[in-house]
């Protein structure tokens, strides 16, 4: 009996999912490699212009990771924290900093607990009208401020792209 | 023997030690040279050039004297391994400061070697060492030709783009 009703909520479940009559692929827009790389090189460009040498890493609409490139002489973190504020800035759609600012007074806000989320000014996400379909994340400069100017000039280097 | 002598004995050979490691006369730091970001992305990117030339999309990474990735390049065109495979491959080659296809060569015979025990290690053709001399101060890998082989021609492509500048 119970294995009978058990079986017949499976079937409701599965009718439910799979008869929606628009059923179709889901279409995303992705960067191309020659867009990661343009944002890339030359956020680190803008930085050596003034004077601060950054690691950088553009991601994907999945977090993952596109172009990651180590500046000279930039200390050790640099690498994984570029990598993380570019995660937090998918993750939460808006600016590293913008992230930032809305957990600083909620010491114990659930994104905090995710992996590889840093509530550190120094990233944007990449977006195409209201979607996000990346992120890139700057780490070196001396504050978050300069490190995301540099990664705005990265992005709007192939403004006319995002389309 | 009285604990007094064994506390003494001990201190002897504590101070000899020490001054041992002090006393060289010559004593100094270590000095290296590195790959820049701009000759380690030209690389990269004349890897990738020259491999879409050929017909495949493929990712590359860059790695330093450390290991340390210095740019990892993910294609979208190529399969999601190809990145860490890259990596991988490139920390192979200068970790034995040989072209990754040779380590493969050299543990062919033996899956019980030791090398294939550490992370990080894959026994696959696609990565080069980036010399110096007789120095290796890093190595390029690439991920997503068809074929190892395919794979190290734009690897070798990459190297020779600076290689007036390894020096």
């Amino acid at each position: 009996m119970i294995k009978t009703s058990t079986g017949i909520a499976a079937l409701a479940l599965a009718a439910s999912v799979t008869s929606a009559a628009n059923a179709q692929l889901v279409t995303t827009k992705q960067l191309s490699l020659p867009m990661a790389v343009a944002i890339a090189t030359t956020a680190v460009e803008t930085c050596k212009s003034q004077g601060y040498n950054v690691s950088v890493h553009v991601i994907g609409n999945m977090g993952e990771v596109l172009v990651a490139l180590r500046g000279d002489n930039t200390g050790p973190h640099t690498m994984e924290n570029s990598m993380r504020k570019a995660l937090a800035s998918r993750g939460q759609r808006v600016p590293s900093g913008v992230f930032a600012e809305n957990v600083a007074k909620t010491p114990n806000a659930g994104a905090l607990r995710l992996g590889n989320m840093i509530p550190a000014r120094g990233a944007l996400p990449i977006k195409v009208g209201n979607d996000t379909i990346g992120a890139a994340g700057a780490s070196g400069a001396p504050g978050g401020d300069k490190d995301e100017a540099c990664v705005k000039s990265g992005i709007d280097k192939i403004a006319g792209d995002l389309k | 023997m009285s604990n007094m002598t064994c506390r003494a004995a001990g201190l002897t050979f504590a101070m000899t030690f020490a001054s041992g490691l002090v006393v060289p006369a010559n004593a100094q730091v270590l000095v290296h040279k590195d790959l820049s970001l701009a000759m380690a992305t030209s690389i990269a990117l004349t890897a990738i050039e020259n491999c879409k030339q050929a017909g495949y999309n493929v990712s590359v990474h860059v790695v330093g004297r450390n290991g340390e990735t210095l740019v990892g390049i993910r294609n979208p065109a190529a399969g999601p391994n190809t990145f860490e495979n890259s990596l991988k491959k490139a920390y192979t080659s200068r970790t034995f400061r040989i072209a990754s296809g040779k380590f493969a060569e050299n543990v062919g015979q033996n899956p019980a070697a030791a090398q294939l025990m550490l992370a990080n290690i894959v026994a696959a053709r696609g990565a080069l060492p980036i010399m110096i001399g007789q120095e290796a101060i890093g190595a390029v890998g690439i991920s997503g030709a068809p074929g190892g082989d395919k794979d190290e021609v734009c690897a070798q492509a990459g190297i020779d783009k600076v290689a007036g500048d390894l020096k």
